[in-house]
């Protein structure tokens, strides 16, 4: 069974279809690339899955459970149970700037009455990121790379099946990004289930083992890095690796 | 000499404790009810948030002393009520830069949540907050944060507004050195007023500093 099933997706910004007709799946453990010009949807197709977006037609399934199903939403505990199961990493990091690395790390655990030691896990995770000196730092102080790296221990605190990353390197400056691939490189390597919206070809190429190619709201395209970037089928493919690919 | 001093010193200190108490009054309550005006403003419920707009910009346009003018003299002269409406002037004073400095602290903490980045709303959902937890945890210390440096601001011009207690004959620190240039032909009392607002203003701008410096977050 996929851990997540998305099918016939539709979604507009009014009049401006943004999604057309999106199908498909993702099975535990996959660590899906999605790649494709600006504009082509992948963004809002991501959130989608997590409920920052609501959707217009479709079904999206969590674990073999919907919490949209042919367009129409379930109740809210069941939106919040099945989205819980995902975590999400954004562009802009949007850490709590009010709050210490710490502070960031356990208010959700906190307040959500998780069971488990927060403090022991607290630590594993900023080791885990490299940031076990910054656990009293303000975000401000932290440079975009740590930044990032925080925002992916945060959403590890709550054990999710699935991790969600919106272009979590586009807004680094270039020497900035190899720690936050790093650290997902690695995760990908402990079998977390991931889909990476990215720009990052060598990425998606070396650690992903799916990638998606997206164009004008549908996908266009789907496959292995093998398959996708060595021997693209359709003509959009072939056209953005082309411009994409030094 | 010496008596001379403390005869005019020690009614505008007397003065400048009535000053004192009705900032602090019209703080600690305008602060907490602007803050209801805007989640008002910011409510679901169309007519309240048409109330609270009209009040805001009815208490933000028109001149607090006429404001006051009207809660200590003129709602006493309305027929049929207004022998109802004769409160102590003090209180009234309180009450009416209560009213008119909530509407201002209403529009400072308004300003202070459309600074908020939605990513920030965004990042509480997927990790699972409620709407209620991410208010008080998120959307509410930054808010305060962004408009403590208004706040302070306007609590400088609260502080120098209660000289307009004078035009409402509560007897404050203004009163007591106007008094004290009519007896005696001097100007030196309004120095000393002058003086003593400063200190005040001056102690005020110092706990705001700290404050400020105390929520930096670097």
């Amino acid at each position: 069974m996929p851990i997540i099933d998305v099918q016939h997706l539709k979604k507009s910004f009014g009049d401006n279809e943004v999604l057309t007709d999106i199908t498909f799946q993702v099975e535990k453990n996959d660590v899906i690339a999605i790649i494709g010009p600006s504009g082509s949807g992948k963004s809002t197709m991501l959130r989608s899955l997590i409920h920052l977006e609501e959707i217009n037609g479709g079904t999206i399934s969590i674990d073999g459970e919907a919490f949209v199903e042919n367009g129409v939403y379930k109740k809210v505990d069941t939106i919040k149970r099945v989205t819980s199961k995902m975590g999400m990493v954004f562009q802009q990091f949007n850490l709590f700037p009010h709050l210490t690395v710490k502070g960031n790390l356990q208010l959700a655990p906190k307040m959500l009455g998780v069971k488990e030691d927060v403090e022991a896990h607290t630590k594993d995770l900023l080791m885990k990121v490299g940031l076990s000196s910054k656990e009293n730092a303000y975000p401000k102080s932290l440079s975009g790379g740590q930044q990032q790296r925080v925002a992916i221990a945060r959403a590890l605190m709550m054990n999710p099946d699935i991790l969600l990353f919106d272009e979590p390197t586009s807004a680094l400056d270039p020497e900035l990004t190899g720690e936050v691939l790093s650290v997902m490189k690695e995760l990908a390597e402990e079998h977390m289930t991931m889909i990476v919206v990215t720009h990052e070809m060598g990425f998606a190429r070396s650690v992903a083992n799916k990638v998606v190619f997206m164009d004008g709201g549908e996908i266009v395209e789907a496959g292995t890095p093998e398959e996708l970037f060595g021997n693209p089928q359709h003509e959009r493919t072939k056209a953005f690796l082309a411009k994409n690919l030094k | 000499m010496a008596d001379y001093w403390s005869s005019v010193i020690l009614p505008m200190l007397d003065g400048a404790k009535m000053t004192i108490l009705l900032f602090l009054i019209a703080i600690i309550v305008s602060v907490p009810l602007g803050f209801l005006l805007t989640l008002a403003v910011n409510s679901k419920i169309k007519p309240l948030s048409w109330l609270a707009t009209i009040y805001i910009t009815i208490m933000r346009g028109t001149p607090l002393l006429l404001q006051l003018l009207i809660i200590c003299f003129g709602l006493p002269m309305i027929p049929g009520i207004g022998e109802y409406l004769v409160i102590d002037r003090f209180t009234a004073a309180c009450l009416g830069f209560i009213l008119n400095y909530a509407a201002y602290f209403a529009e400072i903490f308004r300003g202070g949540l459309l600074s908020i980045d939605k990513g920030q709303y965004e990042a509480a959902k997927v990790l699972g907050l409620s709407k209620s937890q991410t208010t008080r945890k998120i959307i509410l210390p930054q808010m305060f944060r962004v408009a403590l440096p208004s706040v302070a601001n306007e609590s400088i011009t609260l502080i120098k507004d209660t000289a307009l207690l004078y035009a409402v004959a509560v007897p404050e620190l203004l009163h007591f050195a106007e008094t004290a240039v009519n007896r005696d032909f001097s100007i030196m009392p309004y120095f000393i007023a002058g003086v003593i607002y400063l200190i005040m203003t001056i102690i005020l701008t110092i706990f705001f500093k700290w404050l400020e410096k105390r929520f930096r977050f670097e």
